[in-house]
C-alpha cells in the first residue's frame, strides 16, 4: 500500500487524474450494483411475504365476506356487524401486512360491487384501515399521498376540502392528477369546485386526464360550465369548460360562449367558435360571418368549420367564394369540406365546381367528399 | 352432471371470486389466463363447454377473437359467451354483441347478477 501510494505521488498528473477517475468509476459501479441488488432482494422478500399472505387474505374475504350468507340481507351495509375478529390476526399488526390487506380490498372492490362491494368498504372502515390511509395523506412524500388518495377514493371515503383542495393545485403532476381525480369522485355536490382555485394553466395532458375522469365517473353532479366561462381568469379552465359544454351538450351555457366571441384572446375565441359549431347553434351563424374578415387564420378556419357543422345551407355562396378565391390552402380545404357538409343545399353548385375547377381544387373537393377522411 | 364453464381472464382476483361463486352452485370452472391458452383448451376439449366467460383485453388473443372463433364454428353444439370487462364504452359493447356475445357485464360485477345470468344462459342453450 505504501509502495502504491509512493508510486501514485511520483506519477505524472495525467496518470494521477486517470487513477482517481478509475477509482471513482469503480466505486460508483459497485455502489450502483449493490443498490440494485439490495432493491431486488427487498422486492423478492416482499413478494415472498405477499405470496404467503395473499391466499390468507383471499380465504378470509371469501369465507367471511363474499360467501357469507348472513351478510346478504336487506339491512344497509353500514349497519351490518362484520366478523372482524377473524381479521384480527397478529400479522395484521404489521404495517406491510395492513397495506397488503388494503391493496387486496381495493382489488376486490374493482371486481365486485353491490352489497358485497359495500361490505368490503365496511370492512375497511371497521378494521380502521382508513386511519392508515389518512396517516399517509399527512406524509411529506408525494407518492404516499397519491397512494392514500387512490385508497380513499376507491373506498368512497370523504376527505375534507381543506386537505384535498390545495393538492389539486400541487406542482407535482402525479399528485395534482390524483387529487383532482379524488375530488371529482368524492365531492358529491360540487365536484368541479377546484376549478375556482386552479392558478396554474391546465396542460393539454391534464385536460385529457381530467376529461377521462369526468366522462367515466358515474353519478357525477354536472354544473353549468357557463360560470367558469364567464368569470374564470384562467384561460385554460375556460378552454376546458368549452370542451365540457360540447361533451354535455350544455345549451344553457351558449349565451356565455357567445359573449366569449368578443374576447381579445384569439385562441379562446377560436375555442368558442369551435364550441358553437359543434353545438350547431344556427343563431350565431350571421355573427360569425360578420366577424370573419377581421379574424386571424385560426379563427377563420374555425368559422368555416362551424358553418359546415351548423349545416343550415344559408351560406353556400360564401363558402364557394372562399373556396375559389382564398389564397391560403387550409381556408380552401375547410371551405370545401363545409360545402360538402352543406351538400343538401349545394348539390348543383358542387357538381359545377367539380366540372370547372382547376386540378388542385378538384383534388381538394374529391378529398373532402371521401367520408373516411376527417379533419 | 355439472356444467363446464371456461373462464378466460388475466386478472388475479376475478377468477378467484368467480370460481367461489359459481362453484357454490356446482358449476365446474376451468380457468385460463390468455386467449392463446383459451384456443388451445377449446381445441383439446373439442369445445366441450357449456359456457364461456371471457375478458376483452388479454395478451396473445383478445376476447373478441375468442368470441368470433366460437360463434363462427359450423359444427358442434352452440356455446353461449358472456363478456366480462372493464371496458364499458359503447363501441366495445356493440362490437361484442355484433360478434354474437350473449351477454355483457361490466366490472365491477354484482355476484348475484352474474350467477343469474350464467344460470339463465346455460338453461336457455340446454333446451
Amino acid at each position: 500500500m505504501e509502495y502504491s501510494l509512493y508510486d501514485f505521488r511520483g506519477a505524472s498528473l495525467n496518470i494521477q487524474i486517470a487513477i482517481i477517475f478509475i477509482f471513482i468509476a469503480v466505486s460508483c459501479t459497485v455502489i450502483a450494483y449493490l443498490s440494485i441488488l439490495t432493491g431486488r432482494y427487498k422486492a423478492y422478500k416482499r413478494e415472498k411475504k405477499l405470496a404467503n399472505l395473499n391466499p390468507v387474505i383471499d380465504n378470509l374475504l371469501m369465507e367471511h365476506i363474499l360467501l357469507n350468507d348472513e351478510l346478504a340481507s336487506n339491512v344497509p351495509a353500514e349497519q351490518v356487524a362484520l366478523p372482524i375478529e377473524v381479521f384480527q390476526l397478529p400479522v395484521f399488526e404489521k404495517k406491510w401486512a395492513r397495506q397488503a390487506l388494503i391493496d387486496r380490498l381495493i382489488e376486490y372492490r374493482n371486481n365486485v360491487r353491490g352489497s358485497m362491494g359495500e361490505q368490503l368498504r365496511n370492512l375497511y372502515i371497521q378494521l380502521e384501515l382508513d386511519k392508515d390511509s389518512l396517516r399517509k395523506m399527512k406524509s411529506r412524500k408525494w407518492d404516499k399521498k397519491v397512494q392514500a388518495l387512490a385508497e380513499l377514493s376507491n373506498m368512497n371515503m370523504s376527505i375534507a376540502d381543506v386537505t384535498i383542495l390545495p393538492l389539486t393545485n400541487s406542482r407535482n403532476r402525479e399528485l395534482r392528477a390524483a387529487a383532482r381525480h379524488a375530488y371529482i369522485k368524492l365531492s358529491k355536490n360540487e365536484p368541479f369546485k377546484f376549478f375556482d382555485v386552479v392558478t396554474e394553466p391546465l396542460l393539454m395532458w391534464d385536460q385529457v386526464e381530467l376529461f377521462k375522469i369526468i366522462s367515466t365517473t358515474e353519478h357525477i353532479a354536472i354544473p353549468n360550465f357557463a360560470q367558469w366561462i364567464t368569470y374564470s381568469s384562467n384561460k385554460s379552465i375556460v378552454s376546458f369548460c368549452l370542451k365540457l359544454v360540447v361533451h354535455y351538450n350544455q345549451v344553457s351555457a351558449v349565451p356565455a360562449v357567445v359573449r366569449l366571441l368578443d374576447t381579445k384572446d384569439h385562441y379562446l375565441r377560436a375555442d368558442a367558435i369551435n364550441c358553437l359549431g359543434k353545438l350547431k347553434i344556427e343563431d350565431v351563424e350571421e355573427k360569425l360571418l360578420h366577424m370573419y374578415n377581421s379574424q386571424p387564420l385560426n379563427c377563420r378556419l374555425e368559422i368555416l368549420k362551424a358553418i359546415g357543422r351548423i349545416n343550415s345551407g344559408r351560406n353556400v355562396d360564401f363558402l364557394r367564394q372562399e373556396f375559389l378565391h382564398a389564397t391560403d390552402f387550409d381556408v380552401r380545404k375547410h371551405a370545401a369540406k363545409s360545402l360538402i357538409k352543406n351538400e343538401w343545399a349545394a348539390k348543383g353548385l358542387i357538381q359545377e365546381l367539380i366540372d370547372t375547377a382547376t386540378a388542385e381544387n378538384k383534388l381538394i373537393l374529391k378529398h373532402s367528399m371521401n367520408p373516411l377522411i376527417k379533419f | 352432471m355439472s356444467n363446464r364453464i371456461l373462464l378466460v381472464e388475466d386478472d388475479e382476483v376475478m377468477p378467484k371470486i368467480m370460481e367461489r361463486i359459481l362453484h357454490k352452485e356446482e358449476y365446474k370452472i376451468e380457468h385460463v389466463t390468455n386467449g392463446k391458452e383459451a384456443f388451445q383448451r377449446l381445441e383439446d376439449t373439442n369445445y366441450d363447454y357449456d359456457l364461456i366467460i371471457t375478458d376483452i383485453m388479454m395478451p396473445y388473443a383478445n376476447g373478441f377473437e375468442i368470441l368470433s372463433k366460437v360463434k363462427t364454428r359450423k359444427d358442434g353444439k352452440p356455446i353461449p359467451v358472456i363478456i366480462v370487462s372493464n371496458a364499458g364504452n359503447e363501441e366495445m359493447i356493440l362490437e361484442g354483441f355484433k360478434l354474437g356475445a350473449d351477454d355483457f357485464l361490466k366490472k365491477p360485477v354484482i355476484p348475484g347478477e352474474l350467477l343469474i345470468r350464467v344460470k339463465r344462459l346455460i338453461m336457455q342453450y340446454a333446451k
